[in-house]
């Protein structure tokens, strides 16, 4: 019992951490960067490149948050903003730039499967069970995102100007704001979320050039569910990841794959706005 | 008219002899290739071949009709597994052979209906019906998964009975039914039909408004595509004799998409090029250069989307179309080919019962959220009465509009056209009941010609024919005398982009009034149009009215128009009705100019 | 179009997984098949002409497959295909072996009973390599219920199968068997049910390279300390993991522990020839050695690359190297001597017991 309420927690956790980059970047851009699975293979393979020339595993976290902004930055330039009027489009062209980013880690890296190093392994004592660490860790990492994601956005000036530009982009520019840097910014951000957060599951995984591809769907029906909101968004990685671990649970792993994406197809038809309030 | 119409079906056979000869052409390569293509290149072909199909049926649902589809390969899946499974755990034989293809496309059929079904509906987000798309074939393969040793789970099933017939062989069964296929798909673009798909993925709204049912086609082309893509896998699973759940997963899904992209979407021939092209390469470079022909690919992918939209096959139809209009000047701008305009009587003349209203509001209420656009509005339109409401900006004029034509729009209060009550349907059920809506903003087909424009008007009522393009269009007098008095009727082959803002209001009206409404709803038609064009528009209305006895409903914001052509007009402040009256009683009431001066109602009486 | 026409050289086909679930495990592979043929070709090659590789990628699955077979024996026109694949990719390219008819000779351990008139075998098949494990468990640990974790395709179940029945018919129970498709790297739901069935042991069987880490790691992660066979990991693979691996039980047919004079040549010959870049020679790469050795045999006996003469040839042949004398005579498949061991914290294996010359039994008895 108490194994299966830490795994739900743990899966929803690690299901909110993957996606809040995405849902950053759909909430201001309004598009759907099908890339995610790529950045967070990047992210993946810089926990290798750190591990491997023997820094702290604790270092790769912010490595990959780094890489992650340097490249968001570099793809909104280059590829999203000529796509800005044609979202579905946007949608075609980021897969696309998905499959570039792969195949240069496999000229740099090779195809092979490589292993890293996590911060920390084992298992640790909690509600009367032993658990996995990290995976506990990963509880914390997700409300720590969480909490500064919503700071970010309430109290700051960049926060300020991004909620303005997800309400009423023309109005915003209309008054100052500048809207190309607001969505610059924002796809850098929410690249440097998602590299780190490749960086956060790879001790639970192994890191290959498609390891971002599975949680490209899920991510993606979560923030569709979530409304574009951090609490709709916990929200939602709580329901749908609890439901994904009971299904695999007691029904079967295999079925219990296909949880989210049936559940969040079904309730996008019934409230089209997801679970945000109006 | 004999010649009328045997000028349209003379143009409609040559269509059809032009595509024969073409397809025969085709056939003759295929037929002689194999001949000088050794072994592996033709083994590979017929896999591409069976690959193009799949790479047609997306162009079909997404190049023409606009939906962009992950999930063709999950019908082709579902006919290879058919294949597969019926042949390793049932049975081998012609007549299993022909079970499992029955099996195989009846399953896909169903299941694009099923998906039609929940992602097609009005109102839709084109993102979430991508989003469905996607789902499909990512649920197909976890069922393949969960299937065990049934369905050989993640190694597939292989070595299963087959037709072991020699490679040749395959070779002319792969390419008769590309070719087949290319054929039907050939002359079904360029039929009515074709001008629907082409309307719907430009303006789907509009074709709702319209009266065209837009859900249906779109899952009607969904079930079609998805029985030819499964018939396609079948044949793929029967030759290459190994079938894994990658064959109905979201890779291929998204492999078929950058083939249509990368090859021209919306023109058959530049998919399966690009199919072609893509895997044949693919196959060869496998073994020696896998991983940097995967990123070229990738590269030109994200470089067409970004910069050549159309594909590759672009550059050579505006070739093409360069080296058509060499002769031409200047100026003068492409015409389509020709459409005839006859005059029909229209079928309602006769079913109006005059004691009925053509349309009646009861306590329309429309909110949303805490905010109340509409309260409590009752008025009743009456047949040749032409009725202008007016009211300040933020009265809820638009939304009153919104809430006749579309039935889920509103919040509370009925709405009956000749007396049946609208409910909850969908703008296309509305129109069918007898409502045309234009709108604030001319909402048309750009790339559509006046004459195809018009043709789709007629859908509900004449129809569509589906492999064939009609020469003629039959119109209603009132929509025929707007035609004249615009000089449309001179211009039935120009595409809409060309034409002036006063000519694509006038065909606007044209289009609304060829669906035989009772009830016409007109959102400021006047505006931009010049002086003359505004006097032209008054006596179309007038005539509207008094000839043919339509009930109009305007919504203007030019008081000097409005009292000319009123007969009733009605007055809207902050969601009420404030007043319904003649065109005199509304001209010299106080409330009214109180409330379009601003001042406070209180102090005004 | 066959290589009737004088060639000159004796070509290879090998499809192998660089991508995919046995991405880890191919380089090992790539490794000794060119050892061997550099081996070959310094004495003068086969019947006089050299052997030349030819190398594809089968994608560790169907589709790979498929495209790989069809590339080497159409395009390239191979001689023989001598490979190591999963499960997933060996059914789906014998068709096309089939079809082309021509020598195929399948160097990993696999579930058994897979038969081809042109298919021939020389690694482990679970009759070999099952019982050991579960014997040990059972006596020596005192192992009564047994959890069954495997990879969804043939080779998993196949394994799996073998294994649960010989665990009943020891009278164990077997309180769980579980799997996820063949790239899945989820198996919480999985572990947390094993954790509360509270077997006495785990016995899996994944995919060769990825899910075998993943696993791992997890099982580790958790908590999960009871005695744990892996039927499908190899000494490279488990030195990938690191202290993860240590205590697992493997069954194998080659270690690189083997005092052999022909194991410590064959180890002193790559260790001279790939230097640091040496992936550990391993049950998975080693069969791949000797077969190319197997073939050179039976081509010299049946005096040509005839692919009809050479499948006659091959199981009148026999070639003694790292792991032992080979020799394919049992319906196609090979006696081995197995080694029961266990993984140290180092990575090596200590090797516990020692099975001389183990039959395959009854693999193809239609051949």
């Amino acid at each position: 019992m108490a194994t299966l309420f830490l795994d739900i927690l743990t899966t929803a956790s690690m299901l909110f951490i993957v996606a809040a980059g995405l849902m950053i970047i759909l909430g201001v851009m309004k598009l759907i960067n099908f890339a995610h699975g790529a950045f967070l293979t990047v992210g993946g393979y810089a926990v290798h490149v750190v591990t491997d020339a023997g820094y702290n595993a604790w270092l790769t976290i912010p490595a990959a948050a780094a890489v992650g902004f340097l490249l968001g930055v570099v793809v909104e330039r280059l590829v999203v903003r000529p796509l800005y009027s044609r979202p579905l489009d946007a949608i075609l062209a980021t897969w696309g730039l998905g499959i570039v980013i792969a195949q240069v880690i496999v000229f740099i890296f090779g195809r092979e499967v490589q292993f890293a190093a996590s911060p920390i392994s084992g298992t640790a004592e909690l509600l009367a069970t032993t658990y996995s660490a990290w995976r506990l860790i990963l509880v914390g990492a997700a409300v720590i995102l969480g909490v500064l994601l919503t700071a970010l956005l309430y109290l700051t000036r960049f926060g300020l100007n991004a909620r303005a530009v997800i309400m009423n982009e023309d109005l915003a520019r209309g008054l100052g704001i500048d809207s190309v840097r607001v969505r610059a910014m924002t796809f850098g951000l929410g690249a440097a979320l998602a590299c780190a957060a490749g960086a956060l599951i790879t001790p639970l995984l192994s890191v290959d050039p498609n390891m971002g591809l599975p949680w490209l769907v899920n991510s993606f029906m979560l923030v569709l569910v979530s409304g574009v909101a951090i609490p709709g968004l916990a929200l939602a990685s709580l329901l749908l990841g609890g439901a994904q671990v009971l299904v695999s649970t007691f029904v079967s792993p295999i079925i219990g794959g296909i949880t989210i994406v049936v559940l969040a197809a079904v309730i996008l038809r019934i409230k089209p706005q997801g679970l945000s309030r109006g | 008219m004999a010649d009328i119409t045997s000028e349209a079906s003379e143009r409609s056979s040559r269509q059809v002899w032009r595509t024969a000869i073409g397809a025969a052409v085709a056939l003759a390569i295929i037929l002689t290739a194999p001949f000088y293509l050794d072994t592996y290149m033709t083994n590979v072909l017929i896999r591409a071949l069976f690959l193009g199909v799949l790479a047609l049926t997306v162009d079909l649902v997404w190049g023409y009709a606009g939906i962009l589809t992950f999930g063709q390969s999950a019908f082709f899946g579902i006919g290879a597994y058919a294949c597969a499974l019926v042949f390793t755990h049932w049975g081998f034989g012609p007549g299993w052979a022909i079970a499992a293809l029955l099996i195989g496309v009846l399953v896909a059929a169903l299941t694009a209906w099923l998906v039609g079904l929940l992602s097609f509906y009005h109102g839709a987000s084109p993102l979430y019906s991508s989003i469905m798309t996607l789902a499909l074939p990512i649920v197909l393969v976890q069922i393949i998964f969960a299937g065990g040793r049934f369905t050989g789970s993640s190694s597939g099933l292989s070595g299963f009975p087959t037709y072991y017939w020699s490679i040749d062989t395959w070779f002319i069964i792969a390419g008769v039914l590309l070719v087949l296929v290319a054929s039907v798909a050939w002359l079904f673009v360029r039929s009515d039909y074709g001008r629907i798909l082409v309307a719907i993925r430009e303006n789907e709204d509009r074709c709702a408004y319209l009266g065209i049912p837009v859900s249906r086609i779109k899952t009607g082309l969904f079930v079609a595509c998805g029985a030819v893509g499964a018939i396609a896998g079948f044949g793929y699973a029967a030759f290459t004799n190994v079938v894994a759940p990658e064959l109905g997963g979201f890779l291929l899904g998204t492999e078929s998409l950058i083939w249509v992209a990368l090859g021209g979407r919306g023109t058959l021939i530049g998919p399966i090029l690009g199919a072609i092209g893509i895997d044949v390469t693919s196959s060869y470079l496998s073994g020696s250069l896998p991983f940097l022909w995967k990123f070229i690919v990738g590269v030109a992918f994200v470089v067409v989307i970004i910069v050549l939209p159309n594909g590759f096959a672009s550059l050579a139809t505006s070739g093409w179309r360069r080296y058509r209009m060499r002769g031409v000047e200047a100026g003068d701008v492409r015409h389509g080919p020709g459409i005839t305009l006859v005059s029909t009587s229209g079928r309602r003349a006769d079913a109006v019962d005059p004691t009925v209203a053509p349309i009646r509001i009861d306590g329309l209420t429309c909110r949303y959220g805490s905010l109340t656009v509409l309260d409590g509005i009752t008025v009743e339109g009456r047949a040749g009465q032409l009725l202008s409401i007016v009211g300040p900006n933020g009265a809820g004029k638009t939304t009153l509009m919104r809430c006749i034509s579309n039935g889920t729009e509103r919040t509370g209060g009925q709405v009956a056209v000749a007396g049946h009550e609208i409910g909850r349907n969908s703008p296309q059920k509305i129109v069918g009941l007898g409502v045309g809506r234009s709108f604030q903003n001319t909402s048309l087909f750009d790339s559509l010609t006046v004459g195809d424009c018009l043709r789709l008007a007629r859908f509900r009522i004449d129809g569509a024919r589906s492999f064939v393009r009609s020469g003629t269009v039959a119109l209603p007098e009132p929509a025929l005398e707007i035609l004249k008095a615009t000089g449309l009727d001179q211009q039935l082959g120009l595409e809409s982009r060309y034409l002036s803002h006063g000519m694509k209001r006038g065909l606007e009206l044209a289009m609304v009034l060829a669906t035989e409404p009772r009830v016409l709803l007109l959102d400021e038609p006047t505006a931009g149009l010049t002086k003359p064009e505004r006097t032209a528009i008054g006596h179309v209305l007038t005539r509207l009215v008094a000839e043919y006895g339509l009930c109009v409903f305007l919504i203007e914001h030019d008081l000097d128009f409005v009292r000319e052509i009123s007969d009733r007009i009605v007055v809207l402040h902050q969601g009420k009705l404030l007043l319904d009256g003649t065109v005199d009683e509304v001209v010299s009431s106080d409330l009214v100019k109180a409330v379009y001066a601003g001042q406070d109602l209180e102090a005004a009486s | 179009m066959h290589g009737a026409a004088a060639q000159e050289t004796v070509k290879i086909g090998i499809p192998v997984g660089l991508s995919g679930a046995n991405s880890v495990v191919a380089p090992s592979v790539v490794q000794s098949s060119e050892l061997a043929a550099e081996e070959i070709n310094a004495a003068g090659g086969i019947l006089g002409q050299q052997v030349e590789l030819v190398v594809a990628d089968d994608g560790s699955g169907a589709q790979g497959a498929q495209r790989a077979f069809d590339s080497l024996v159409f395009q390239s026109d191979v001689d023989v295909l001598i490979s190591m694949e999963t499960s997933a990719a060996r059914n789906a390219g014998l068709p096309i072996v089939n079809r082309a008819g021509k020598p195929f000779i399948y160097t990993s351990f696999y579930e058994g009973r897979s038969c081809s008139p042109w298919m021939y075998v020389d690694a482990w098949v679970p009759e070999q390599q099952v019982m050991p494990i579960v014997d040990h468990f059972a006596d020596n640990l005192s192992a009564k219920s047994f959890y069954l974790i495997g990879s969804d395709y043939d080779f998993g179940r196949g394994m799996l199968e073998f294994t649960r029945s010989y665990i009943e018919e020891r009278g164990g129970k077997v309180l769980g068997e579980e799997y996820l498709p063949m790239d899945g790297s989820d198996w919480t739901a999985i572990i947390s049910d094993l954790k509360s069935k509270n077997p006495d042991a785990l016995i899996t069987s994944t995919a060769g390279g990825a899910p075998n880490v993943t696993l791992t790691k997890q099982l580790r992660n958790a908590g999960v300390t009871i005695p744990y066979g892996n039927l499908a990991v190899d000494e490279g693979t488990a030195k990938n993991m690191g202290g993860d691996a240590t205590g697992i039980f493997i069954s194998q047919s080659y270690l690189t522990g083997i005092e052999s004079p022909e194991n410590q040549k064959f180890l002193a010959a790559m260790k001279a020839k790939f230097g640091d870049e040496l992936k550990t020679p391993n049950d998975l790469s080693v069969p791949q050695y000797e077969a190319i050795y197997l073939y050179k045999a039976a081509v010299e006996k049946a005096g040509s690359t005839d692919p009809q003469a050479v499948v006659d040839a091959l199981p009148e042949v026999s070639y003694t190297g790292p792991r032992g004398p080979i020799q394919m005579n049992k319906q196609h498949h090979t006696p081995l001597t197995m080694y029961m061991g266990q993984v140290t914290a180092e990575g090596g294996v200590e090797v516990i017991k020692t099975f001389d010359n183990v039959d395959p039994g009854e693999q193809c008895p239609n051949l």
